[in-house]
């Protein structure tokens, strides 16, 4: 399939962006947001994201072929990872998540079509309307396309003219989304704009910065304290950092037969996305005192890692990404050599996966690309505090649990910061309601009118 | 106990000592009219026979392995890790790599603590433990013959080795005050064989441990040495030219020194100054003190090394005028090792964009250490050597690390270019603890 050179990012590389370019670019987006989206239904929007989804699944779609004949080369994933992962993603589009997803963050799902009746008041009849932001821009990070998917579909939804700058060497699913959007509704793709283009070109960017109304940043947290620094005081931001999670096995799930099936568990969360997203577990905490050791939970992992390569190669790495992994693989050879408390698994010949069981049960950032600590734990107490450095950046907490004890333990992570627990093996899988960091993120898009009738 | 070992250090010693390592042939000319390495001699020892036998070097490195094995017990206990003895090697390539991060956990020593007379500390900040690795007389005394042998036909081929007619000009600090640098253990070693006072010292040490340039002293030495046709040898850290060379430009001072003079700087910034590209600081030495690219020296070395890499050797048809344009050297490497600095700060970037393709030229800013070590260049995915021109991570089997460790797994990249190799950086956080949270 060759798709047609439609958004800026479909310009051969050298092909040099203009401010006066983008400026033009942005006008022409309000303008056709203002013909041919602002007056759409929700009902209309959710049925065709609900279309495109349903052509991203299906197996003759020439964009998922797209995305799976040339996307390991343009976004270094392997093929059965980018098919797992986006099947993952668009299986969520329906409408009744949709609905559940308006519903849980703007309490009615036609608030943005018209006005709503809020609940009553004390001497006050009043409703509502939620309204999107006119022009929305997004700053995506390059690690996974997803969020950007996310970000691209909810800026739909608000009916928003939506600019996406990539970062450099990410806008390929993006933009094969957005060519998706634009098959199915020429005018919904007419409101939509990419472009690619490594972050810091400050004449590029103060251009979108002046049109916006609202702009979403994904980053590190230098990256957005850039951004926020250049915005006019006005403009609203969303600015997601980095994230990092981990998993607990809590000690009775590993009492009878289930174990092989915890262990398949954390290994998919180590698989999903090679482990590079934010909702990856960097470290899978095991209770200690279960009939299978946290020792031997580590290695039962690592043997289900390798089955897992042998079906889903992670793929190849950069002489630099190999390079950290071979040189911490280094340091915990060394360690395993002299001391019991570190013990090293590995793929041979390769950096596809390790594991490394430490006894130290501090939080250990890994270097990701399938490269995953155990550590044992005498319970989630214990695990918290080791993972004290890291309070305030955790996004998700991978939970195997038994179910009467899960809640509780739940409860103690919201108490310590932790925005979202699941299931182990669910960690790079959220739903399409997932409040992003803790925050409602159609919600956080919207703005109110209320209307006091008496 | 290390009577063994002892013998084999006065033996390795005086090996490289009895004999002048100068190139056998006439240097090659690069492109830019400088002096590339020449050929050397690479038979280690030089027996006579065939001087490109690996033979004797191999028996050599077999002997100390064994050594090692017997008695270095964190080299010991690495090894039978790997299930590798002294019996199951026939061959130098076989010997386990530690990995040099391993000198901050471990004591890779063979001398028990009451023979530890120095320590060469791997890293100049207080955040990480830095990599120690041990010395007594005999192992300085190798350290010392290694370093000085393979330095002087580099740096001083074309001038007499004793300082009369030439000035050493050292921007480090003192050894006094800065015992725990194996650079500056070079240095002076370096002006104690050229007999030069110690007023060549022109840097010092401060509380926090940084480093600094006495810049006042720095610009008179430079002016007067201009004034008195003295060629000056300077030798520094990059970080430390970069304060010199900020402080010329902020006096608007621009300097020609004499004909003869030269430059040998090593390594990468850590914080310690903004950071350029090589090529940019060599320009930036060319323009402010009058220094042909060609008379830029690039030293690779780390304290947990006694043998050290360079990238071309300064010889007498070298003095040509300045080039307008130096020859722009591999991409940017700013995270060269050097002595006595670890930096584990990288650029992704300088990494990421580090193909041999990119090389402009790939004769020229290619690394060789002496005949008494052998670089490999390993692939982090597979461990085996890498092909010709592709990049991996960079091993070193050292003979003059006696008292240590042979074999050492650096975290530096490079490319391998024949039996040298192009350096890169260095493979990024791999030290675990304390590790930022950017590495997601």
């Amino acid at each position: 399939m060759n798709l047609p050179n439609y958004f800026l990012a479909d310009l051969p590389p050298e092909a040099t962006l203009s401010p006066a370019l983008l400026g033009e670019a942005c006008l022409t987006l309000k303008r056709n947001r203002e013909q041919y989206l602002a007056a759409r239904s929700t009902d209309q929007l959710v049925r065709i994201l609900c279309e495109v989804a349903r052509e991203w699944l299906r197996a003759e779609s020439p964009f998922r072929r797209l995305a799976l004949t040339e996307g390991p080369a343009m976004t270094g994933f392997p093929r059965t990872t980018l098919e797992r992962g986006l099947n993952h993603f668009f299986q969520q589009f329906t409408r009744e998540n949709f609905h559940a997803l308006l519903a849980q963050d703007l309490g009615d799902p036609r608030c943005l079509d018209g006005l709503c009746p809020s609940a009553n008041e004390a001497g006050c009849s009043r409703s509502a309307m939620a309204v999107g932001p006119e022009f929305l821009v997004h700053v995506t990070a390059g690690n996974l396309p997803n969020p950007t998917l996310m970000s691209m579909t909810l800026g739909l939804l608000t009916r928003s003219a939506q600019f996406v700058k990539c970062a450099s060497g990410a806008s390929f699913l993006p933009r094969l989304f957005a060519h998706s959007i634009y098959d199915a509704d020429r005018k919904l793709g007419a409101c939509l704009e990419l472009a690619e283009w490594r972050g810091g070109q400050a004449a590029l960017e103060e251009v979108l910065f002046a049109e916006a109304d609202c702009i979403t940043g994904t980053g590190s947290d230098e990256t957005l304290a850039a951004i926020r620094a250049r915005l006019p005081l006005n403009t609203r931001f969303l600015g997601y950092g980095h994230r990092v999670s981990f998993g607990f096995v809590a000690g009775e799930v590993l009492r009878d037969g289930s174990s092989r099936k915890v262990v398949e568990a954390a290994a998919e969360d180590v698989v999903a996305w090679n482990q590079l997203g934010c909702l990856s577990p960097h470290v899978i905490y095991v209770q200690s005192g279960g009939v299978v050791s946290p020792e031997q939970f580590a290695e039962s992992l690592a043997e289900e890692l390798e089955k897992r390569e042998a079906a889903e190669p992670r793929g190849e790495l950069s002489v630099a990404s190999g390079a950290t992994i071979a040189a911490r693989r280094g340091i915990y050879e060394v360690r395993a050599a002299h001391s019991p408390e570190t013990r090293l698994w590995q793929s041979k010949g390769s950096t596809a996966w390790t594991v490394v069981f430490e006894a130290d049960p501090r939080f250990q950032a890994s270097c990701l690309h399938r490269f995953v600590y155990v550590k044992p734990a005498k319970d989630l107490t214990e695990v918290l505090h080791n993972a004290d450095a890291v309070r305030g950046k955790i996004s998700t907490v991978g939970l195997a649990a038994a179910e009467d004890k899960a809640a509780e333990l739940a409860r103690q992570l919201a108490r310590w910061g932790v925005t979202r627990v699941c299931p182990l093996g669910r960690m790079q899988n959220p739903p399409l309601t997932w409040r992003h960091d803790g925050r409602p993120s159609l919600g956080d898009l919207v703005t109110w009118m209320d209307w006091e009738k008496s | 106990m290390t009577s063994e070992l002892s013998h084999f250090a006065a033996r390795l010693r005086t090996l490289i000592a009895d004999r002048d390592w100068s190139p056998v042939a006439a240097p090659q000319r690069g492109s830019d009219g400088s002096n590339l390495l020449g050929v050397f001699p690479v038979q280690f020892p030089a027996t006579g026979d065939d001087p490109h036998s690996d033979a004797p070097f191999n028996s050599l490195a077999l002997e100390l392995f064994a050594l090692h094995f017997e008695h270095n017990a964190a080299c010991r206990k690495f090894s039978e890790a790997r299930g590798v003895t002294p019996r199951l090697v026939s061959h130098w390539s076989q010997i386990p790599a530690v990995p040099a991060a391993a000198f901050k956990e471990l004591d890779l020593t063979c001398l028990p603590p009451a023979r530890r007379a120095r320590v060469f500390h791997s890293s100049g900040t207080t955040k990480h433990r830095p990599g120690r690795h041990f010395h007594n007389e005999e192992s300085l005394g190798v350290y010392e013959a290694s370093l000085w042998s393979w330095f002087k036909p580099h740096v001083l081929s074309d001038l007499r080795s004793t300082a009369a007619d030439w000035e050493p000009a050292l921007l480090v600090p003192p050894p006094e005050q800065a015992p725990h640098s194996s650079l500056v253990h070079m240095f002076e070693t370096v002006r104690r064989e050229v007999g030069a006072p110690p007023t060549a010292f022109l840097g010092s040490m401060a509380n926090d441990g940084s480093w600094s340039v006495n810049l006042e002293a720095a610009h008179r030495l430079l002016q007067d040495a201009c004034h008195e046709a003295r060629p000056l040898v300077l030798l520094g850290a990059a970080f430390s030219f970069v304060h010199l060379l900020d402080y010329l430009a902020g006096h608007g001072a621009r300097l020609q020194l004499p004909a003869g003079s030269r430059v040998m700087e090593t390594g990468g910034y850590k914080g310690r100054s903004r950071s350029l590209p090589k090529a940019e600081l060599h320009r930036l030495i060319t323009e402010r003190l009058g220094i042909p690219s060609s008379r830029i020296v690039c030293e690779y070395g780390m304290s947990e090394l006694s043998s050290q890499a360079y990238d071309r050797l300064v010889g007498p048809a070298g003095d040509s005028p300045p080039h307008p344009e130096p020859p722009v050297c591999n991409a940017d490497f700013r995270v060269g090792a050097c002595a006595g600095w670890k930096t584990g700060v990288t650029d992704r970037r300088c990494l990421a964009g580090a193909t041999s393709s990119e090389s402009p030229d790939p004769d020229n800013r290619r690394f060789h250490f002496p005949p008494w070590a052998r670089v490999q260049v390993i692939s982090p995915e597979t461990g085996g050597e890498v092909a010709e021109g592709e990049t991996g991570l960079i091993r070193v089997f050292d003979l003059a690390n006696v008292f240590s460790v042979m074999a050492i797994q650096t975290e530096d990249l490079g490319i391998r270019r024949g039996d040298g190799f192009e350096l890169i950086g260095r493979a990024e956080l791999s030290e675990p603890r304390g590790c930022s949270l950017m590495a997601v």
